[in-house]
């Protein structure tokens, strides 16, 4: 049996620390001008968003989050279709071109966008709501 | 000073002493107590995380100062590595609580050791946590690492010890023997969630998964395209995967002896109802189904055969129940609301072969261990019938996978003749005096693994057979 108390809030917990990690990242990037965390943290970010478009359970230890049902459900909370859409093509931007003085501003941008997200999972941490009864629904009636 | 800096540097204090507090705690519980296993590596990881804490909020201060507009996102970390060490400070007292004078420490040793002949589970270690709760539990610890993986980017000194698991007994059965058994299953949670996240991910673990892929997109169709709804399905799909692999895994390392536990633990909690036990949930499979499957392992490892003249009601229980129809199992949501049934369907038909297809890889073959236990049997009854620790004069103590089998077998059938020949026909029906000499029985037991485990070491150490 497993403990169910912290351990289903800690899912919010790892994806606010995900999201604090690209963060931190970007503020580093931006403030400081220091890139050497910035590809792999944004790497990490956009290879979990793409990942959330095609939900599977094969290649769930190569993404770093969006792959349960509580960062799914953060991420709806959040963010719209077409927020993801426009986080995608920042971060791929700035990724692009770290040099390019107009990278900054979308840097900017972003660490707005993430740092949304860091406080939604932390505040899911803090008031964790039970699997909304409308999936529990569709579950259902899909199966 | 302004008002937002001195928020956060309000915030940075409380978190100082706090992590002040659990490093200083952490210490004293290794000075003071002998823990088994790795709860101090834990409580060492403890420690230098609470000194790196405390060295980074130094520098969120410093650039607080530096870039204001910050502040905001700043008190947000502080929150967040708050939030990490609240979890972290939900394990370090139970592992404190659980030191050597607490728990069945020999019990603990040898489950160790049996681990580390598991398929990539070398050098793994666990750590014993005492709860509140009358339950045994393995607490999850992908979460925890995944954290901790993150942390150590701010903290870089402060490395999370690579295989530890974390288990945890109720408090209350902390001196008990036979009950404990139930720290196979919990070891075998630990070990799901090890070979879950491995790289590459072991060959019978990956077709588990594409298994998992498969029958779920088989029970939704056109729904598994809804992320939510795949999610929820698999986590209930993952959550049954767990008990059975968990339940088979122990059957594995200790054979009989932890079905006959766990009829004794579901019994305790009220759990053997008739309806109970054809009832799935999200998150546990059926009991029945449960049973079916250790009757059928423990028919195909022969264990069955060896243990075929204990007449002993937990043991018809478990035949009963394993006879039980597939088709009687329900989906339930909760206690009323009916589930779907597709999905227990797909889950019997497509995932359960590659559970089992997983345990027999990843566990050690027991062909001779069921062939030390119809050989040493006699001998530990006979000891335990005259109230001795379990010994052979000869080749010095039996192996302990024997004397656990043969010490629940006898705990089963010959105990109520034990305190009649000991206590005299009064105590028969003496409740207290049946409990006392269940207690005895547990201690013996112990003590013929301890001297095992002491024997396996000295033969290691001198190289020689003694």
């Amino acid at each position: 049996m497993t403990s169910m108390d912290l351990q289903d809030r800690a899912q919010y917990l790892s994806l606010a620390l995900f999201s604090q990690k690209v963060v931190s990242a970007l503020m580093e990037y931006v403030d400081e001008n220091k890139s050497a965390r910035l590809k792999p943290s944004l790497g990490e970010a956009l290879e979990s968003l793409l990942h959330a478009k095609h939900p599977s359970v094969s290649s769930r230890q190569r993404v770093a989050a969006f792959n349960s049902y509580e960062h799914l459900r953060t991420l709806e909370e959040v963010w719209s279709a077409r927020d993801r859409g426009k986080a995608i093509r920042m971060i791929r931007a700035v990724i692009r071109a770290p040099k390019s003085p107009k990278t900054k501003a979308v840097a900017d941008e972003l660490i707005h966008l993430f740092s949304e997200l860091q406080n939604q999972a932390l505040w899911n941490f803090e008031q964790p709501k039970p699997v909304s009864q409308r999936v529990m629904q569709r579950l259902c009636r899909l199966a | 000073m302004s008002a937002g800096l001195a928020d956060l540097l309000h915030d940075a204090a409380v978190l100082h002493r706090f992590v002040d507090f659990i490093e200083e705690y952490c210490k004293e519980q290794e000075r003071s107590q002998t823990y088994a296993d790795a709860s101090g590596l834990f409580f060492q990881y403890v420690e230098k995380l609470a000194a790196g804490v405390k060295q980074e909020l130094g520098k969120e201060i410093e650039r607080a100062t530096r870039f204001p507009k910050r502040l905001p996102l700043l008190r947000s970390n502080i929150w967040t590595l708050k939030n990490y060490l609240r979890l972290l400070h939900a394990l370090i007292k139970p592992a404190a609580d659980a030191h050597t004078l607490t728990i069945p420490a020999p019990l603990v040793d040898l489950a160790s050791q049996q681990l580390q002949r598991v398929e990539r589970m070398k050098n793994s270690s666990i750590v014993i946590l005492l709860t509140s709760e009358l339950m045994y539990f393995q607490r999850p610890h992908t979460d925890i690492k995944d954290q901790a993986r993150i942390v150590e980017s701010f903290i870089p000194k402060a490395s999370f010890p690579p295989k530890l698991g974390f288990i945890e007994l109720p408090y209350s059965q902390g001196p008990s023997f036979f009950t404990n058994l139930a720290i196979y299953h919990e070891i075998g949670h630990f070990v799901y969630e090890e070979l879950s996240n491995s790289d590459p991910l072991h060959p019978d673990m990956a077709a588990l998964k594409s298994a998992v892929v498969r029958s779920v997109r088989k029970a939704l169709g056109n729904g598994a395209k809804d992320p939510e709804a795949f999610a929820i399905a698999v986590r209930i799909i993952e959550n049954w995967i767990q008990e059975i692999f968990c339940d088979l895994f122990a059957i594995r390392l200790v054979g009989p002896a932890f079905s006959f536990a766990f009829v004794e633990i579901l019994g305790m909690l009220g759990f053997l109802s008739q309806n109970a036990t054809l009832k799935f949930n999200p998150t546990h499979p059926a009991a029945a189904c449960r049973f079916a499957e250790h009757v059928n392992l423990l028919r195909d490892d022969l264990w069955w055969n060896a243990i075929a003249n204990v007449d002993a009601d937990q043991k018809k229980l478990l035949e009963r129940l394993a006879k039980l129809p597939r088709s009687s199992y329900k989906f339930y949501l909760d206690e009323k609301t009916l589930g779907p049934q597709r999905l227990v369907q797909v889950f019997l038909d497509v995932v359960v072969p590659a559970i089992r297809k997983l345990v027999r890889q990843v566990t050690p073959e027991n062909a001779t261990a069921v062939k030390r236990f119809e050989n040493a049997r006699s001998s530990i009854e006979d000891c335990l019938r005259v109230g001795v620790v379990p010994h052979t004069p000869t080749a010095g103590a039996p192996d302990p996978v024997s004397v656990i089998n043969s010490a629940f077998c006898f705990y089963l059938t010959s105990l109520p003749k034990v305190v009649k020949q000991f206590e005299g026909v009064k105590a028969e029906n003496d409740v207290a005096v049946h409990s006392l000499w269940t207690r005895r029985l547990e201690m013996w037991t112990m003590k013929a693994i301890e001297d095992a485990q002491m024997q396996d070491r000295f033969r290691r150490i001198k190289g020689a057979v003694l």
